[in-house]
């Protein structure tokens, strides 16, 4: 009888074990960032890049708001909606261009549970470059020169940040369109010019001329995109590869002018260095193979103990059956802990970046011109499917004119 | 005598355990990982502030003090008749695209409401729409309270311009902006600067680790 009502406190003392295991698996579950299906935005599709682009805009997550800005704005360039383009690069800049602290969000981006793409997207520094680039382009053609020169010397300041000193601040356009901005409001532009100069490896770069007021900003090929590596994807890495235009020619009012390629962004993407970011990702990724690992081993070792429950006069180890039931919870936290740690890099992309970017300047009178844009491969053979006509109309003297080209529709 | 129970003993602790370990092990070995508050400093003061452009405290924390020191001036304060100021476009030097009319913008608001009619401004940037009203009133086609032959356009009798400078710093342990205000009031008859003032604001910040 007394043996009997041991027996019976002790089982039931197993079932109240095991229910809180059970609960606190329940726990970890819910804890750890149930998962959602992602919303599918049901979105009519026009073919217009612009209105698709803010369709898609307004369908997406908060979180991808400044990478929707920067898809559209350089989508509105190409079709030369300019206000458009500029609309969306304020509205990103408005995010990106202060410091961001005290961000939930990103704290949530660093924590174990949470993958990275949880923070606020505002882009690696070659993404974050472009944006000022573009915007600066924007500038000048509205007569805003110091105000473009303004936003070329962030897009270089944020380059400063590459791991390497080497590649810090390596752009040669953002230098020298700074020092033609200089010159051309009465400034010294040399140090700007000395300096693309240098970031240019020995590529013949023009001097500065200040009467110049036709400014030609084309870009061609298709720029970098990211991927995820490592064994959980925890490695941000970028997949690049040479396109077929690396130089084009403008054909105007009986001239030709060479765009050579002056900057790559290619090579700015993959020479950024680590990030910090990839410090705390590798550690999530330590942390979700550490658990796993104990959490196989835990749970052979609660097996191996529920195994020797049963003695062999029938009676039962209570001993075993604790050790078994502390193993498998455990276990079971563990691989709960490991299934729920998200150490993916955040692959979200500016997917519709140029991989070249080139600049001209020249001199031409007020008018109407017919121009011809052609663009050509590495051994300077002519690409006659991606030539395109145009029409060029040069303003008067009050401001440049700024003309921006690129191989890319969208 | 009762065996201890060891579940009761392992199992809490292993929970325990277990939510410690869970909490905030990625950011083991990450200086700063939440990034640093926003704080003010002054020029000279080295520190840590987030946002470090230009910002509207600044203009008007500038353009207040320019205000004033323009009034203090005797060829402001001292003068037998108002004289007539124009206002040059600041001239932005620094990394950071801002509205540059709204400088100057603020500067005169500042000088109207309290230099009591010791200044006038004039409004160059409106002579496209004045002189269309000129010429309106000489061909007729609207009335005139004065003779409209007669040119009274004023001139400038000093221009006040502006300059934005800046210098940058980034480093692993953040970012760091100065800008230089400064202004001038140049006469338009000499070309002697009659006035200069400056101000300057050093900000400083580092960002969320997220986003190094």
């Amino acid at each position: 009888m007394k043996t009997g009502a041991r027996c019976g406190a002790r089982g039931k003392r197993a079932r109240m074990a095991l229910r809180r295991v059970l609960a606190c698996g329940c726990f970890m579950l819910t804890s750890s960032g149930c998962f959602s299906p992602p919303r599918v935005a049901n979105i009519a599709y026009t073919g217009d890049p612009v209105i698709d682009g803010n369709a898609q805009l307004a369908a997406a997550r908060p979180e991808d708001r400044v990478l929707w800005n920067y898809r559209i704005a350089a989508s509105a360039m190409r079709v030369g909606n300019f206000e458009e383009a500029k609309r969306q690069l304020d509205d990103a800049i408005l995010t990106m261009g202060g410091i961001i602290t005290n961000s939930a969000e990103a704290e949530r981006a660093r924590s174990l549970f949470s993958a990275e793409r949880s923070k606020v997207f505002i882009g690696e520094p070659y993404e974050r470059v472009m944006a000022y680039y573009y915007r600066g382009i924007l500038y000048w053609r509205d007569g805003e020169p110091d105000n473009a020169r303004a936003c070329f010397r962030t897009g270089q300041f944020i380059d400063s940040d590459a791991a390497n000193q080497s590649y810090r601040s390596d752009y040669v356009l953002l230098d020298y369109l700074d020092g033609l901005a200089s010159a051309k409001l009465g400034a010294d532009g040399r140090d700007a010019y000395r300096r693309a100069v240098e970031n240019g490896k020995g590529r013949p770069l023009p001097p500065f001329d200040r009467e110049a007021n036709v400014l030609v900003f084309a870009e061609f090929g298709a720029g970098p995109r990211k991927y995820s590596g490592g064994e959980y994807g925890e490695q941000l890495r970028f997949a690049v590869s040479d396109s077929r235009a690396h130089s084009a020619e403008l054909t105007i009012a009986g001239r030709t002018v060479t765009l050579p390629a002056y900057d790559d962004l290619n090579y700015q993407a993959t020479t950024r260095g680590g990030r910090l970011m990839d410090h705390i990702l590798g550690n999530k990724a330590v942390f979700k193979s550490t658990t796993n690992t104990v959490g196989d081993v835990a749970a052979v070792g609660s097996i191996v103990a529920a195994s020797r429950m049963n003695r062999w006069d029938g009676t039962r180890s209570e001993g075993s059956q604790n050790t078994a039931l502390a193993l498998g919870a455990v276990a079971l936290i563990s691989k709960i802990a490991s299934a729920a740690t998200s150490p993916e890099a955040d692959t979200r992309t500016w997917h519709n970046l140029p991989q070249r970017l080139s600049f001209a300047a020249l001199k031409l009178e007020p008018g109407d011109y017919a121009a011809r844009l052609e663009f050509f491969d590495a051994a300077g053979a002519r690409l006659p499917a991606l030539a395109q006509d145009l029409r060029v109309v040069v303003g008067g003297p009050e401001r440049d004119t700024v003309v921006f080209l690129s191989e890319l529709k969208r | 005598m009762k065996p201890r129970n060891s579940l009761r003993i392992l199992f809490p602790n292993t929970v325990a355990a277990a939510l410690l370990v869970l909490t905030g092990c990625a950011t083991r070995g990450v200086k700063n990982p939440d990034g640093v508050p926003v704080t003010q400093m002054g020029a000279d003061e080295r520190g840590f502030v987030a946002g470090t452009g230009i910002e509207s405290q600044d203009l008007v924390a500038v353009t207040d003090r320019m205000a004033r020191s323009i009034l203090s001036i005797p060829e402001i304060g001292r003068a037998e008749v108002p004289p007539r100021i124009v206002l040059d476009p600041v001239v932005n030097e620094t990394r950071f695209p801002i509205n540059k009319d709204i400088f100057n913008d603020r500067i005169r608001i500042e000088l109207n409401r309290n230099a009591m009619g010791r200044v006038r401004f004039l409004a160059r940037d409106r002579m496209s729409t004045l002189e269309r009203e000129r010429e309106l009133k000489q061909t007729g086609q609207v009335t005139a309270s004065a003779d409209p032959n007669v040119t009274e356009f004023r001139g400038a009798d000093y221009f006040l311009t502006g300059k934005l400078a800046g210098m940058s710093t980034r480093t692993s342990a953040g970012t760091s902006d100065y800008v230089l205000y400064s202004f001038q009031l140049i006469d338009a008859r000499t070309s002697e600067i009659v006035w200069e003032d400056s101000a300057e604001i050093k900000k400083q910040g580092l960002e969320d680790a997220a986003y190094r």
